[in-house]
C-alpha cells in the first residue's frame, strides 16, 4: 500500500513489456497495458459489482481453492484498489459465452453494424456491473494501450512461478485431492484464507490427522531441476508447527526431507524448537510414491527412512508437497525484450554468480528476489534495496527535490467549531446505515456546528465541501465518517493542509470498513455502533491540537566503517550516486578476506578474488570516495542527519568529520578452534582459512604455512569436518553459510591434486546460485560424503599427528574409521570482536542473542537498525557469503540515500514529549525506548530530566504508558483524547 | 443533507463527569440484590455487552480492515479505539473503560515479534498483566478482559476473536461496575431505540 501512495511510483498493471530500446542512461521501454475495463483512476472499490457479477470464476490468490465473480479485486490489499474484470470470465467480453453462444451474438453485431456504420457496440450481454457502479468506473470499451517509458534503469523482479507437481506423477498431484501444495496448505492455513485458517482434507472437509510433507518436490535433482529451493524447508517447518497449534486434532505431521537447510538468522533456532516442541517428525528420506488406500480413502507414502535404514508405508491423510520455484514462464520472454540473458534453467542471469548480487548481464538492468533463483524474503528484500541503489548511479541529476508551497494557515483559535462529512461511499454505507439519521444525530453532538452528508466523500467534489464547510463555517476541528484512516486520512489530510488548515486536527471515523461492511447484517445494531463511533471521533477531535512538521538540518554526506566487500560495495554506491563518502579501515589495505592470500577462487564459477577485488577497488576509486586507511573511529555522537565522527588517522592525527548517515560494515571473525579435533596440537589440523591460505604458493609464506603446503603435497588424503564453531547450542547456534559450498570448492581443488577427499557434514547446505551444481560435480567426481549425526563430533585418531578420523556414519548406520593425512576444519563465523562491542556501546545499535548486530525487521528492514540513520552492510548483521554481503552492502547505500537525498530531515509532530517539570529521571523511557529517543540530561548542576529528541521518536507512545510519573505525552494521541473517546462511548445519549 | 446550527453554543453539562478520578462509586450505587437481578435479567438473550477495543494502527486494527475488505461478519457491540502502538494501551486506559461501564475490554497489538516498533508489544504485555491483576483487585472477572495478537492478514481472526469474545463476556452479563443508571438509562434506551426502529422497518 505504501507503493501505491508513494507520489514519485507510478505503478502500472495489467502491463507487459513489448520492446526496449536505448543504452543505460536512457532506456525507451514499450509497454502494453491491457484494459483491466474498470477506470482505475474512478473506481473506488466499493465492491458493488461484485454483488451483481453473474460469473463465477476459480481464485488465483487462492490457488484455485475458492471462487471469485468475472469482476474482482484479486486479494484485499492489492493495489491499485480497483476492481479488474476478467476478460474470459466475462459475458460482455465474450469471454464468458459458449462457442455458439459467441456465433450468434457476433452474427447480431455483425448485422447491426452493416445497418449503421457508426454502431459501437453498446448493447451489453449482461451490463449487470456498470448498472450497479455509481461512479461510472466500467468501460467496456476499454483498448490496449501502449506507450513509451523513458528509463536510466531497469528493474527486473518478476519472480517465480510453482514448479507443477503434475510433472512428478508418482506424487499422485492432481489424481489424489488429498495431495496438495505447500501454496495450497498456506492459504488453507492462512487466518484469511479459504477454510479461515482450518486445515481440511478436500475430499472430506475433516480435519486430518496425519500430514506427511514432502520436501524437495521439483528441486534438488527431480524433475530436471538441480538448485535447491530454499525457502522450503523452513516453509514446511514453519507450517507444522501451525498446523499442531491451531487444531489440536492434528495428531502426526511427518516432515520427509533431505537435507534441513535452516541457513538463515535464527533458523536453526526455529528448528530446535519445532524439534522441542515435537511439532513434527523428522524422516531422512525422499518418497517413491504415494499411493491411496481405496478402503478408508487415505494415503500412503512410501519412503525408505535412510538414518532409520528401513522402508516405511507412513499412513495419511493429507500429503503437502513443499513444491519448489521454478522459473517465470515469462522470464525469457522478457530476457530476450530487454537483451540480458538467462541461465540454463529460465532464470534471469546475474553477470557474475560469484560477486554481482543484482546485476544482469546488461549494464543498467538490475535484477532481484526470486527472478535469479529462489530466495527466502529476507534476502529478496536487501536485493530490492539493492538494485534501488545501484539503479540510482544511472539517475544522478534526475532526482526530484520536494518542493513546499507555503499556505498561509487559517486561524484556528477558539472553542472546538467540529464540522462532521458522513460519506455515503455509495451504497456501501448508505446501503446499510441511514445516513440522514447519523447526520442529524452528529448535529446534535456538543460542539458540532455543521453535519453533512457526501456521495463520496474521497473523491474531488467531496473534498471541495470539506474545504468549504470549513470555510464557511469557520471549522477548527473535522470528522470524517467514511472508511479506514489507514488508507484516507492522508487524502483527507492533504486536502486540509492545501487550505491551511491544520491536518491534525482533522479525525477520521471508520463507519465503512469497521461497520457497515462487517454487520451488514445487523443494520439496526450497526447503525448504534456508528452513532458512538461518532460521538467518539467528535470527542476525540474536540481534543485535538495543530501540530507543525519539524525539520532537522541534514548533512548530505555518509561514513562507512569498514575497508571489505561489504564496505567497498556501499561507499562505491553512494558515491556515485553523488555523495560525499568517507570510507574508513583499520588496516592499510582495502578488501578484507578478498585480499591475497587469504582467498584464491570464489565459487561456484572459481574466479580469482583477487582479480574480482581489483574491478571493485577500480570502481572505488572511479567513484570519488574519500578512502582512509589505517585509520579507527574513536566516537561518534549526534543523531541522524547531524553525526559528528571523530577519527584517528594513522597514529596521531585525529579528524572530526560531519556525517548524516552510517553504514556498519566491519565485517566478522573466523572461529578459533583451538583446543577442538587437536587443533593447535596436531601439525596436519589447519582450519578451512589456513587451507585456502596454504593454495597461495607466495614468498611471504610463514612456516606453519610451508607445514601446511608440503602436507598438501605429499597427502594421498583428506578430510572435512562442517560446522565447527556453527550450530553448536553452547556457542553459536546458527548455521554460518558460507562453509559447506566453501568446504565443496576445496574438496573439489584437493580432488584434482589427486587427493582422497572426505567430508563429514550434519546438513549439506548448498544454497547460493550454482552451489548445488558444484556439490553435484563433487559427488560426481568421488569426493565422499559422510553425514554425522547432530550432537555428536567426529573423533581424531592419533597422537602426534592425525591418522584417521573416526565417526559414526548415520547413513550407513555404524561406526567407521576412515585414514586421513589432513584434516580441515570448516570454521564458522563470529561476531568481530572487541568492533563489535565498540560499536554497539557507541551508536546504541542493539545486539541480538547470538551477537551479531540485529536488524530492525528480519523481512521488512534486514539492513536498518532501530536507531535511525545507522545501516549494517555484510556480516556484522549474521553470517554471509560474498554476494548475500554485496547485495546488503548495496541495500544499505540505498537506505542510506533515502535521507542524504533530501537537504532536511522532515519530523513528523506526532511524537512524545516530556513535561520536565513533572519527570523525576528515573530513566525508564531511556530503557525501553528502542530508538534512544529519550534521554537523560543535566538542566542543572545535579538536576537530570529526561528529554525525547524528535529526530529520533518514531511516536510508538509507549514510554507514555510506561511513565510512572505521567510526565511524557504522546501527541496526537494524548491521555485526554483517549479518555474522551472512551467516554463518549458511555455518555446518554444527547436527544435526538 | 446539512444540519447546521448558527453559532457557537455552550456545550450541555453531561451528567457524568468525564475527566474525574477513577472510582468504584459505580460498585456501591446499586444495592447487591438490585445488581444481581439486573444482572440476571441481562443475561438472558436480549442482552448486549458494551466493548472496548483497543487496537495498534499497524496490526490489529488493520486486521479489523482486512475483515471489513473481506466482509467477514463478526458482532457489532464492540467499539475501537486505534493507538499507534499496543505499547501506548497504559492500565489507565483500561479501567477507564471499566470504570464508565464497559462490561468487556479487549487489548490487541502485533504478533510478538512483529512489533513495527520492535517491542512495543513486549511492553503491552507487562502492561496488561498489571493491568489484569489491578481488574482483579476490582472484583472483576478475569474474562472481561482479554488481550490478542492480530496481524495486518488475520481479518477473519479478528471476526472470530471478536465473535469469541463478545459471546463470553455475554455469558458473564453486565459488569458489577456498569451502574444500575447507567444500565437503566443507557441500555434501555438503546433497546428501546432498537426495539422502535424494528418496528419502523
Amino acid at each position: 500500500m505504501d507503493v501505491g501512495r508513494h507520489p514519485l511510483i507510478e505503478v502500472v498493471t495489467n502491463a507487459e513489456v513489448i520492446g526496449c530500446e536505448g543504452e543505460a542512461g536512457s532506456f525507451h521501454v514499450r509497454v502494453r497495458k491491457n484494459p483491466r475495463y474498470v477506470r482505475e483512476d474512478i473506481c473506488v472499490a466499493c465492491g458493488q459489482c461484485v454483488d451483481v457479477c453473474p460469473q463465477v470464476g476459480g481464485n488465483e490468490f487462492d490457488v484455485g481453492l475458492k471462487t471469485r465473480k468475472a469482476i474482482y479485486r484479486p486479494f484485499p490489499q492489492s493495489v491499485p484498489a480497483a476492481y479488474v474484470i476478467d476478460h474470459e470470465a466475462c459475458l460482455n467480453l465474450l469471454g464468458g459465452l459458449s462457442e455458439k453462444q459467441r456465433q450468434r451474438f457476433e452474427k447480431i453485431q455483425k448485422l447491426k453494424q452493416r445497418k449503421r456504420p457508426d454502431y459501437r457496440r453498446n448493447v451489453l450481454v449482461c451490463g449487470h456491473c456498470a448498472k450497479a457502479c455509481e461512479v461510472n468506473a466500467i468501460d467496456f470499451d476499454m483498448e490496449p494501450e501502449e506507450f513509451e517509458l523513458d528509463a536510466g534503469a531497469i528493474l527486473v523482479a518478476v519472480g517465480f512461478q510453482e514448479f507443477d507437481a503434475r510433472k512428478l506423477g508418482n506424487y499422485g498431484y492432481g489424481r489424489f485431492p488429498n495431495v496438495v501444495t505447500s501454496l495450497e496448505f498456506e492459504r488453507m492455513l492462512n487466518a484469511s484464507g479459504v477454510t479461515r485458517g482450518h486445515v481440511v482434507r478436500p475430499t472430506d472437509m475433516k480435519t486430518p490427522k496425519r500430514i506427511v510433507f514432502i520436501q524437495c518436490v521439483g528441486a534438488r535433482g527431480e524433475g530436471g531441476r538441480p538448485y535447491c529451493s530454499r525457502f522450503c524447508c523452513m516453509n514446511a517447518v514453519k507450517d507444522s508447527m501451525l498446523v499442531r497449534q491451531h487444531d489440536p486434532e492434528v495428531e502426526e505431521v511427518t516432515i520427509l526431507y533431505t537435507d534441513l537447510r535452516a541457513f538463515g538468522k535464527g533458523f536453526d533456532d526455529f528448528v530446535q524448537r519445532s524439534r522441542d516442541e515435537k511439532s513434527a517428525e523428522y524422516v531422512r528420506g525422499r518418497p517413491a510414491k504415494v499411493e491411496l488406500v481405496p478402503e478408508d480413502d487415505t494415503l500412503e507414502v512410501f519412503v525408505e527412512d535412510t538414518l532409520g535404514h528401513r522402508q516405511k508405508r507412513i499412513p495419511a491423510d493429507l500429503v503437502v508437497l513443499s513444491v519448489a520455484a521454478a522459473p517465470n514462464d515469462g522470464a525469457i520472454k522478457l530476457a530476450e525484450m530487454l537483451g540480458i540473458e538467462t541461465d540454463e534453467y529460465g532464470f534471469i542471469a546475474r553477470l557474475d554468480p560469484a560477486i554481482s548480487a543484482v546485476e544482469s548481464t546488461r549494464e543498467g538492468i538490475f535484477v532481484c528476489g526470486s527472478a535469479v533463483g529462489p530466495q527466502v524474503i529476507p534476502d529478496a528484500v536487501a536485493q530490492a534495496s539493492a538494485v534501488a541503489a545501484r539503479a540510482q548511479s544511472f539517475l544522478v541529476g534526475h532526482r526530484v527535490e520536494e518542493t513546499e508551497e507555503a499556505v498561509e494557515s487559517l486561524d484556528l483559535s477558539g472553542s472546538p467549531r467540529v464540522g462532521v462529512l458522513v460519506c455515503h461511499c455509495g451504497t456501501n454505507i448508505a446501503g446499510v446505515l441511514d445516513i440522514d439519521d447519523l447526520v442529524r444525530h452528529a448535529a446534535t453532538i456538543p460542539d458540532v456546528i455543521v453535519a453533512q452528508d457526501n456521495l463520496f466523500a474521497c473523491s474531488e467534489n467531496g473534498q471541495d465541501e470539506l474545504v468549504n464547510l470549513i470555510r464557511e463555517h469557520k471549522l477548527n476541528r473535522v470528522v470524517v465518517a467514511a472508511c479506514t484512516p489507514r488508507t484516507h486520512e492522508p487524502v483527507f489530510r492533504e486536502a486540509c493542509a492545501q487550505i491551511g488548515f491544520n491536518p491534525y486536527l482533522l479525525e477520521m471515523v471508520n463507519i465503512r470498513d469497521q461497520c457497515s461492511w462487517v454487520h451488514s447484517k445487523q443494520p439496526i445494531e450497526a447503525l448504534e455502533k456508528a452513532r458512538t463511533l461518532i460521538r467518539m471521533g467528535v470527542a476525540r477531535a474536540r481534543h485535538l491540537e495543530p501540530l507543525q512538521a519539524g525539520e532537522a538540518p541534514m548533512t548530505r554526506a555518509a561514513l562507512v566503517i569498514g575497508g571489505g566487500i561489504g564496505g567497498i560495495q556501499a561507499a562505491t554506491d553512494l558515491a556515485e550516486q553523488g555523495f560525499p563518502v568517507t570510507l574508513v579501515e583499520k588496516t592499510e589495505r582495502l578488501g578484507g578476506r578478498l585480499t591475497a592470500p587469504n582467498l584464491k577462487h570464489l565459487y561456484p564459477n572459481m574466479r580469482p578474488a583477487a582479480e574480482v577485488l581489483e574491478q571493485k577497488l577500480e570502481r572505488l576509486k572511479k567513484s570519488g570516495a574519500r578512502v582512509l586507511p589505517r585509520t579507527e573511529v574513536e566516537n561518534i555522537t549526534g543523531f541522524v542527519g547531524s553525526f559528528e565522527a571523530t577519527l584517528r588517522i594513522g597514529e596521531s592525527t585525529i579528524e572530526t568529520i560531519s556525517i548524516g548517515a552510517i553504514i556498519l560494515a566491519i565485517g566478522a571473525d573466523l572461529y578459533d578452534p583451538t583446543g577442538e579435533y587437536g587443533y593447535g596440537e596436531l601439525p596436519n589440523v589447519v582450519t578451512s582459512q589456513e587451507l585456502e591460505r596454504a593454495f597461495f604458493e607466495d614468498e611471504e609464506a610463514t612456516e606453519e604455512i610451508r607445514i601446511t603446503q608440503s602436507a598438501i603435497r605429499n597427502a594421498k588424503s583428506a578430510s572435512f569436518i562442517l560446522c565447527v564453531g556453527s550450530r553448536d547450542p553452547r556457542g553459536f547456534s546458527g548455521c554460518s553459510r558460507y562453509c559447506c559450498p566453501t568446504a565443496v570448492k576445496q574438496a573439489i581443488e584437493l580432488h584434482r591434486r589427486g587427493i582422497d577427499t572426505t567430508i563429514f557434514y550434519r546438513d549439506i547446505r548448498t544454497i547460493s546460485t550454482g552451489a548445488e551444481e558444484m556439490y553435484r560435480q563433487a559427488r560426481g567426481m568421488g569426493v565422499l560424503f559422510v553425514r554425522i549425526p547432530p550432537g555428536e563430533k567426529p573423533e581424531i585418531v592419533g597422537d602426534e599427528r592425525a591418522e584417521a578420523v573416526r565417526c559414526f556414519d548415520d547413513l550407513l548406520g555404524r561406526g567407521l574409521e576412515i585414514p586421513t593425512d589432513l584434516v580441515i576444519l570448516s570454521v564458522g563465523m563470529r561476531p568481530r570482536q572487541p568492533d563489535t562491542r565498540k560499536f554497539h556501546d557507541i551508536l546504541k545499535a542493539s545486539l541480538g542473542l547470538d551477537g551479531f548486530f540485529l536488524e530492525l525487521h528480519p523481512e521488512l528492514a534486514p539492513v536498518e537498525t532501530a536507531v535511525e540513520g545507522v545501516f549494517l552492510a555484510g556480516t556484522i548483521q549474521g553470517p554471509k557469503d560474498i554476494v548475500d554481503t554485496v547485495a546488503q552492502a548495496s541495500a544499505a547505500a540505498a537506505k542510506a540515500s533515502v535521507f542524504l537525498a533530501y537537504e532536511k530531515v522532515r519530523l513528523d509532530p506526532a511524537v512524545s514529549v516530556v513535561d520536565e517539570e513533572k519527570c523525576r529521571a528515573c530513566g525508564q523511557c531511556v530503557e525501553i525506548c528502542q530508538f534512544h529517543a529519550p534521554q537523560l540530561i543535566e538542566i542543572a548542576p545535579g538536576t537530570y530530566t529526561a528529554r525525547i529528541n524528535a529526530a529520533l521518536c518514531k511516536g510508538c507512545g509507549t514510554c507514555t504508558s510506561w511513565c510512572p510519573c505521567g510526565a511524557i505525552t504522546s501527541k496526537h494521541f494524548t491521555d485526554r483524547q483517549v479518555y474522551a473517546m472512551i467516554d463518549a462511548f458511555f455518555a446518554e445519549e444527547p436527544v435526538s | 443533507m446539512t444540519v447546521a446550527r448558527p453559532g457557537s453554543h455552550p456545550s450541555p453539562k453531561r451528567k457524568r463527569g468525564s475527566g474525574s478520578a477513577p472510582t468504584v462509586e459505580a460498585l456501591a450505587g446499586a444495592s447487591g440484590s438490585d445488581r444481581s437481578a439486573a444482572r440476571a435479567e441481562a443475561r438472558g438473550s436480549s442482552w448486549n455487552p458494551n466493548i472496548i477495543v483497543f487496537a495498534c494502527n499497524w496490526c490489529s486494527y488493520a486486521g479489523a480492515d482486512t475483515a471489513g475488505v473481506s466482509r467477514v461478519q463478526h458482532q457489532p457491540h464492540f467499539r475501537m479505539i486505534r493507538v499507534m502502538c499496543s505499547g501506548r494501551i497504559q492500565p489507565g486506559f483500561v479501567l477507564r473503560a471499566f470504570e464508565k461501564g464497559a462490561d468487556g475490554v479487549l487489548v490487541s497489538g502485533c504478533h510478538i515479534g512483529d512489533c513495527h516498533y520492535v517491542f512495543g508489544n513486549e511492553r503491552a504485555l507487562e502492561q496488561f498483566e498489571k493491568t489484569k491483576n489491578i481488574v482483579k483487585l476490582l472484583g472483576l472477572e478475569e474474562g472481561r478482559l482479554r488481550l490478542e495478537w492480530i496481524s495486518a492478514a488475520e481479518g477473519a481472526r479478528f471476526a472470530e476473536v471478536i465473535n469469541e469474545f463478545t459471546d463470553q463476556v455475554r455469558a458473564l452479563g453486565p459488569s458489577p461496575l456498569a451502574n444500575s443508571d447507567q444500565l437503566s438509562a443507557v441500555s434501555y434506551q438503546r433497546s428501546a431505540k432498537a426495539a422502535r426502529l424494528r418496528a419502523e422497518s
